[in-house]
């Protein structure tokens, strides 16, 4: 490592002994004569260090400069202020269609389950004008079919620029801080909240049948 | 515990149109007095001022969820012996295993059809 050479040393102990004795007399120009010597005794320190300093500068720079590219491709605004909102209304959207079919089945239904019967060729009239609600009601899902599909498209936008962008960043393996768990976290570990599973993934009602009936069978031994 | 059809019933679901698909399914059992409640919270203080014959809960709510008002329940004196059902769309093991430690009468996977809440409640009462 670079050091002051013992001439500059010298002249630092030189000039600190010359006016060790003027108790506190210390004017403007003597401050300025100390810091001129110093900064010339850090010269020689300085160039050389200046060269290595430079090229960790410009390997930052460089680096700073690939970042800024790297967000620009990431395209974040584009997600942020149109994409994103865009899937959001789409899944309004697809939650309040499948919420007014549901209700107009429903009814149907209900008034189908509540209707006279006494008159059999009323009944099967009114039976077959709530059919027919019930079969227009159903082409919600031509049209949620595609709302999803935008969405499923959005998603795969967003998975594609996120892993390119983390791809770029050159992340060593296990570098990233393991997250803290969030408050919602917490509740649904705690609370058993997964959700509803995919087919094939939870129990089926009739294993669930057997758990109770195996759990039961525990429970009763305890009492034999 | 005998199965009585005029037993007032008390369905538990954050989502109305379940509420109204379970209304209408106990309806065709030949059940007449059925009450709901949107989460936990709103089904504690209910049963607290009535006396319900069979209760039938989501797991998912919020604030408070099936499982917490199970536990609540069974820890109560007074509501301890309420028979409980839990539908829900949680079908982990260990959901089930909870449940069943927490004192749930029976648990029913949705989706499910009539002829498995019919097969559930009278499970329940012929216990």
């Amino acid at each position: 490592m670079a050091a002051m050479s013992k001439d500059n040393v010298a002249r630092v102990i030189d000039f600190l002994q010359e006016n060790k004795n003027r108790g506190g007399d210390v004017s403007l120009s003597d401050v300025m004569h100390l810091a001129e010597v110093m900064s010339g005794s850090m010269h020689e320190v300085l160039t050389k260090i200046q060269p290595a300093v430079t090229e960790e500068l410009t390997a930052i720079a460089r680096e700073i400069t690939r970042m800024k590219q790297e967000i620009t491709d990431l395209r974040a605004d584009d997600m942020k202020t149109s994409r994103i909102p865009e899937a959001g209304r789409e899944l309004d959207a697809i939650v309040e269609a499948t919420e007014d079919a549901t209700n107009t089945i429903m009814e149907a239904a209900e008034e189908i389950m509540s209707a006279d019967a006494s008159d059999p060729q009323a009944y099967q009239d009114f039976v077959s004008g709530k059919m027919i609600t019930i079969f227009e009601a159903c082409t919600f899902q031509d049209i949620t079919g595609q709302r999803i599909s935008k969405v499923v498209s959005t998603l795969n936008f967003i998975d594609e620029r996120v892993s390119a962008f983390v791809d770029k960043l050159r992340l060593p393996e296990g570098a990233g801080i393991p997250a803290e768990e969030t408050e919602e976290e917490r509740r649904k570990r705690e609370l058993i909240l997964h959700g509803p599973q995919h087919a094939g993934e939870g129990v089926s009602q009739s294993d669930v049948d057997a758990m109770l009936a195996e759990a039961q069978s525990e429970i009763d031994k305890l009492f034999d | 515990m005998a199965l009585d059809l005029q037993m007032p019933v008390l369905v538990v679901d954050d989502y109305k149109t379940m509420i109204r698909i379970i209304r209408n399914l106990l309806k065709q059992l030949g059940f007449e007095d059925i009450d709901d409640a949107a989460d936990g919270t709103e089904a504690l203080e209910k049963m607290k001022q009535r006396r319900y014959g069979l209760v039938i809960s989501d797991w998912n709510m919020e604030p408070m969820t099936g499982y917490e008002l199970l536990k609540q329940v069974r820890a109560d004196g007074s509501l301890s012996k309420t028979p409980f059902i839990m539908v829900t769309a949680e079908s982990k093991t260990e959901n089930v295993i909870a449940a069943k430690k927490a004192g749930v009468n029976n648990y029913i996977v949705k989706p499910f059809n009539a002829q498995t809440l019919k097969g559930k409640i009278e499970a329940v009462f012929s216990d």
